[in-house]
């Protein structure tokens, strides 16, 4: 257990570690920003516990937030999707919700797509109306969601699978 | 007590949720100008808002005191507006000079006798003799008949003792205005003879031949004419501009120069 968790604490700082040091200079097509970290919050273990998982988002997202200069932008985004994601779980897998990981073999693809994809939506949505943070901008904000969210999911899809397949 | 901490502990990845998304705003509102002025502008828009909801609500509280206010205010144009009249037209004094008016309020009315009575809530002590004229903001009401210490009553226009000296604006025609008792918005204009012109719409102001009114003021608009009559005068009738089922506020009009016209009239 020690070991497993030391393993995971290990993973964490390297997809911290990578965010801060290769992604945050990446701009994808321009626009698009990668957010790798947030596959921490959907790769965290459902049977672990949830208020740690919040306590988690708000210090990744911190440290991510004074790299990228966004005074809470990140922050704010990543406590949301922790508190969200016991809820965007059951959404997504239904009964299977309890299962210890949510990548867990077996599980439905639709099922992981979904919930890949309402986790990185949440997130994105938040980050960019907090980073507009004007009315007028709200076309811009979901374009602007949208189109990272496909982006960053894809990215992350790939992250998980090359970490879980190993 | 158990409970609440139960409840607590029960909530608290909200508690710690909502706790932690506070310290974000607060990061948020405290190093980016843009977040700053936006919550400054949701700030601005709540107090703006409930400011005048609260506004809205206690500027009805306070409207007999702004009624009084504006009573006084208009009492004092009125003021203003006679002197105004005796200067640029350079009357004789005598025909309009109003010394002091005094406001009061209506406590009693009736419009549907054929000679009605209206008492206000001012009286000898306020300084209301008898026989002084009474006016509203749009014209001619009537004139005091009886007074106590606290009240006073006025024979209105809408009684079928009362004769008013009048004239036609345009023409200076004189007459004299009178209720047949019958529609509490028409009163009758006699005395016009059918060799004046007159047509309906003329504007009737009092003719300042009375110890009542001063000239000038407003009565009411010819509303009908019949120039059949044999008796060589038009009958004409007449709408009020004083509206006399929503009186409220009457001015009471005390001219100086009653006592020496009289004195004249006594020799």
């Amino acid at each position: 257990m020690n070991r497993e968790l030391a393993k995971e604490i290990i993973l964490s700082l390297v997809i911290v570690l990578s965010q801060l040091l290769i992604f945050n200079h990446m701009k994808l097509f321009g626009t698009v920003d990668t957010f790798i970290y947030v596959s921490l919050f959907i790769l965290y273990k459902t049977t672990y516990n949830k208020t740690y998982l919040i306590l988690f988002g708000f210090l990744v997202g911190l440290i991510i937030d004074l790299s990228f200069q966004t005074y809470g932008a990140h922050t704010l985004a990543s406590i949301t999707v922790c508190y969200l994601k016991e809820r965007i779980e059951k959404y997504s897998f239904g009964v299977n919700s309890t299962l210890p990981l949510a990548m867990i073999r077996g599980t439905q693809l639709t099922n992981r797509v979904t919930y890949f994809f309402l986790i990185i939506f949440i997130h994105s949505l938040i980050y960019f109306s907090l980073i507009f943070f004007k009315f007028e901008f709200t076309l811009t904000i979901f374009l602007y969601t949208l189109i990272n969210s496909i982006i960053n999911f894809i990215i992350i899809w790939v992250i998980s699978k090359l970490i879980f397949d190993k | 007590m158990q409970s609440i901490i139960n409840s607590i502990v029960k909530n608290r990845n909200l508690i710690i949720y909502l706790f932690l998304s506070f310290v974000t705003f607060n990061y948020l509102y405290n190093n980016s100008s843009v977040h700053y002025s936006g919550f400054g502008k949701v700030g601005t828009f709540i107090s703006g808002s409930t400011s005048s909801v609260y506004s809205y609500i206690n500027s009805y509280f306070n409207l007999r005191q702004e009624n009084n206010k504006l009573i006084e205010e208009n009492l004092e144009l009125k003021k203003y507006e006679s002197q105004f009249i005796d200067k640029s037209n350079k009357r004789d004094v005598s025909e309009s000079k109003i010394d002091k008016t005094i406001s009061a309020n209506v406590i009693f009315n009736s419009i549907n006798k054929s000679k009605n009575i209206i008492v206000i809530n001012k009286g000898e002590l306020n300084g209301i003799t008898k026989e002084m004229g009474v006016i509203s903001s749009k014209g001619v009401v009537g004139i005091i008949k009886n007074i106590t210490d606290n009240y006073s009553s006025i024979v209105s226009l809408l009684n079928t003792d009362l004769k008013i000296n009048a004239i036609l604006k345009n023409s200076s025609t004189i007459g004299s205005i009178s209720w047949n008792g019958l529609d509490p918005r028409i009163v009758q204009l006699n005395d016009i003879s059918l060799s004046s012109s007159i047509k309906i719409g003329d504007t009737i102001i009092t003719g300042g031949m009375s110890f009542y009114f001063p000239k000038g003021i407003p009565i009411g608009r010819i509303e009908d004419y019949n120039n059949t009559s044999l008796e060589g005068y038009y009958s004409i009738d007449v709408s009020i501009f004083s509206d006399f089922s929503s009186l409220s506020n009457i001015y009471i009009l005390k001219r100086t120069d009653n006592d020496e016209i009289k004195s004249l009239l006594n020799e």
